[in-house]
């Protein structure tokens, strides 16, 4: 940020609130224009990954080579629809709810450290900013069931808001684990500190099983089967959006996407060593390097997000809960006492 | 409760609950089809249930009172589409006992391997769907890929490959080919090793084994008081199949199979994972079938001689009425006829397995979360074109 600040003072002679403004603008260009490629990637591997594991081939004619820009037609195609608002719906609250959603869950990339240098806010609490900005796009999803005046729609946003207490507290407390170990909220210091010590993973046990907790819970947290209730296609239609078309539409499945990056790239950067490896000093190296290995960890993460959906069935609502409240929860309590006795007694689980 | 009813909207508080009734269809992915069910809603929970049907109502037993016997077979074929040659295979007996005649050697054994081979192409729809409606829609892909194989098997002795006219009154339409026995079998070894794969799956997956177990529970009695047959009421412990206690062809008499029933393995007995497990052991007993019954498909006429002259004029069975009923994939078809000696039936009137096992379902629904509805909706694997018909 102020690297771009001092860029445009120097080059365009602009400096004060114009120098910042352009920066910002930069800064979310940038990241809008990354999060529109990664969504359309993502969403062509998506359909590339279930068709593979269901025996075909998934899309092979757009664009010649696999049906590399399915993605791109189908955005045009969303974009030409008609812009449908069902008369009995509120107007208001569902013209906007796309718009909140998406933009919680936009808002919170402000804050990833993508490589060294480049973070657009080295915010000190990265992780919980992350992590409410995340939380914000519930109100959307209840926004969107509500005003749509369709009982499937409701039902969806009902079962989000069940949802969400099931999991959010499960997956805070599994990422005060990490938090114990590295002593920061601050998603930088994670990196420099798996760069020195090696990755978070092999740090202790508890680690692992907070890391498993926190996957998990986060995939309730996309709406990702087998946590997809709110979605439900085969109880609720489409749950929430059901009602909604056209480019509205797209705004949560982009939303599912980039929360699915958001996630997978936080599981990456606090427990599988962000964009280190082992026996390479990355940070040293270009910061083109790192990004590319945060972008392959994270796109690993993606990628069993995808395998889970098209292996599992989907949970019962009050299984979801169950499984929150009964499991995950009280494993999280015991990863944040077991890692603090540890970390006091200085014990490691492999001799780093 | 007096002061309940009392109540009017303007003195309610702003924050109150009321039941909600949600349509579940016609138009919706898991009723199968054009079913549509209202339902009385409390939360998630289903207080009450009404089916309604006829959304797919094609008049088809009136089409049998106006149309000859033989112009008939195929529209039976489109009551229970995705088992048409045990619809055929019901509709042919019935004629047929109705005429006195009875299908050649060839044709008999014939009969049992198509009409076991639709049956499994129908179980495994039911098994892809199912997966669906619990939200796993990878095995459905899996269960297509099989019911390809069956169907391009289906396709080379009747040139049709869903609804195939192919089991006639006295026979069967067409020959099979030379190679068409040992490639029926080629198939049933490739199907076992697909079966296990079902299984690691979907069968064995712990998250569908909670979502159907202890799920909509059809005790044994409750089954049998409702007309349940089939899957269904084997799910419930019944060991009931048309095939072992009233052989309506008789190659079924002279081979070995076993009628697998629901045991309750991982909840109660009923539950719809024992009417899920049914079916996939099912598939099973028919691929037994298939092997026995290829090993003894003798030479000779696939159509009976008698049958051939007659049909050169509609055919015109003399005055009487006849039942005749089969086993279903999903439970007893039967066909009740009624002749006047004419060249259409003066009844003709359908007993079909979907119908009745429908029929429970209002019963089973009210207690369960909507997604247990769903779950009981497939489990009972219904076909509207079947229901309404």
């Amino acid at each position: 940020m102020e690297a771009l600040i001092g860029f445009f003072g120097d080059k365009l002679h602009v400096s004060g609130t114009l120098a910042l403004s352009l920066a910002y603008a930069t800064c979310i260009g940038s990241l809008l224009g990354f999060v529109t490629v990664y969504a359309m990637f993502a969403i062509w591997m998506e359909r590339k990954v279930a068709a593979h594991m269901q025996v075909r081939y998934g899309p092979m004619e757009t664009g010649g080579w696999h049906g590399w820009s399915q993605s791109i037609a189908d955005a045009v195609k969303l974009l030409f629809k008609e812009d449908l608002l069902p008369r009995d719906a509120n107007q208001v609250l569902f013209w906007i709810a796309p718009a909140i959603v998406f933009c919680g869950v936009f808002a919170g990339l402000v804050a990833v450290p993508f490589a060294v240098g480049v973070q657009i806010a080295d915010v000190h609490l990265g992780l919980f900013l992350i992590l409410s900005l995340a939380a914000v796009e519930v109100v959307g999803v209840i926004m969107a069931g509500w005003a749509s005046n369709s009982k499937y729609a409701l039902f969806g946003a009902v079962r989000e808001a069940a949802q969400v207490v099931s999991y959010e507290v499960p997956a805070a407390v599994a990422l005060l684990v990490p938090v114990l170990v590295v002593g920061s909220f601050r998603l930088g210091d994670f990196n420099a500190w798996q760069e020195e010590h090696g990755w978070l993973v092999f740090h202790n046990p508890f680690v692992v099983v907070s890391a498993l907790i926190f996957f998990i819970a986060s995939l309730a947290g996309c709406k990702r089967a087998p946590f997809d209730l709110p979605e439900a296609e085969s109880e609720l239609v489409s749950g929430f959006h059901t009602e909604y078309s056209g480019m509205r539409f797209s705004f949560f499945f982009l939303e599912e996407y980039v929360s699915m990056f958001v996630s997978s790239l936080l599981v990456a950067t606090l427990f599988f060593g962000g964009w280190t490896l082992p026996f390479l000093n990355v940070s040293a190296m270009p910061a083109p390097v790192g990004l590319v290995v945060l972008l392959a960890k994270t796109f690993f993460f993606i990628f069993v997000q995808m395998w889970l959906r098209w292996t599992l069935p989907r949970l019962r609502v009050d299984q979801v809960m169950a499984m929150g409240f009964k499991y995950l929860l009280p494993w999280g309590f015991v990863c944040v006492v077991a890692t603090a006795v540890f970390e006091a007694q200085g014990w490691r689980w492999l001799p780093v | 409760m007096e002061a309940l009813e009392l109540y009017t909207v303007d003195e309610r508080d702003d924050l109150y609950t009321e039941e909600l009734k949600l349509n579940l269809g016609p138009q919706h992915p898991s009723t199968h089809g054009v079913l549509r069910v209202e339902l009385k809603m409390d939360g998630e929970i289903i207080t009450a249930s009404r089916c309604d049907i006829g959304y797919l109502h094609r008049c088809a037993e009136k089409i049998g009172e106006n149309v000859s016997y033989l112009q008939f077979t195929p529209y039976t074929d489109r009551m229970d589409y995705l088992a048409a040659c045990n619809n055929e295979l019901a509709w042919s007996l019935a004629v047929e006992k109705l005429l006195g005649v009875e299908a050649p050697e060839r044709a008999q054994w014939l009969r049992v391997i198509v009409c076991e081979l639709n049956r499994i192409a129908s179980h495994l729809i039911a098994f892809g769907t199912y997966g669906i409606d619990m939200g796993a829609n990878t095995p459905f892909f899996y269960a297509f890929r099989e019911r390809e194989a069956v169907m391009a098997l289906l396709e080379r002795p009747s040139g049709a490959r869903m609804l195939y006219n192919y089991v006639r009154p006295g026979g069967v339409a067409h020959d099979i080919d030379e190679s068409w026995l040992s490639d029926v079998l080629a198939f049933c070894g490739e199907f076992e090793k697909r079966w296990a794969e079902y299984n690691q799956l979907l069968t064995t997956n712990r998250i569908f084994i909670g979502r159907t177990a202890n799920v909509g529970v059809l005790p044994r009695d409750m089954a049998l008081a409702w007309g349940c047959t089939g899957p269904v009421l084997r799910g419930s412990g019944v060991k009931w199949d048309l095939r072992r206690d009233v052989p309506y062809l008789w190659p079924y008499d002279e081979i070995e199979f076993d009628v697998p029933v629901g045991e309750g393995t991982h909840g109660t007995l009923g539950d719809c994972w024992d009417r899920y497990w049914v079916r996939m052991r099912e598939m099973m007993e028919s691929i037994r079938i298939i092997r026995q019954a290829c090993a003894r498909v003798p030479s000779g006429d696939f159509m009976d001689k008698a049958m051939v002259r007659m049909y050169k004029s509609p055919l015109k069975p003399g005055k009487g009425e006849v039942y005749m009923r089969c086993e279903n994939p999903r439970g007893e078809l039967g066909f009740y006829i009624v002749s006047d000696g004419g060249t259409s039936p003066l009844r003709c009137r359908a007993r079909g397995p979907s119908f009745c096992n429908l029929s429970v379902l209002d019963a089973l629904l009210p207690g369960c979360m909507i997604a247990d509805g769903v779950a009981v909706i497939g489990s009972l694997d219904i076909v509207l074109g079947e229901v309404d018909r």
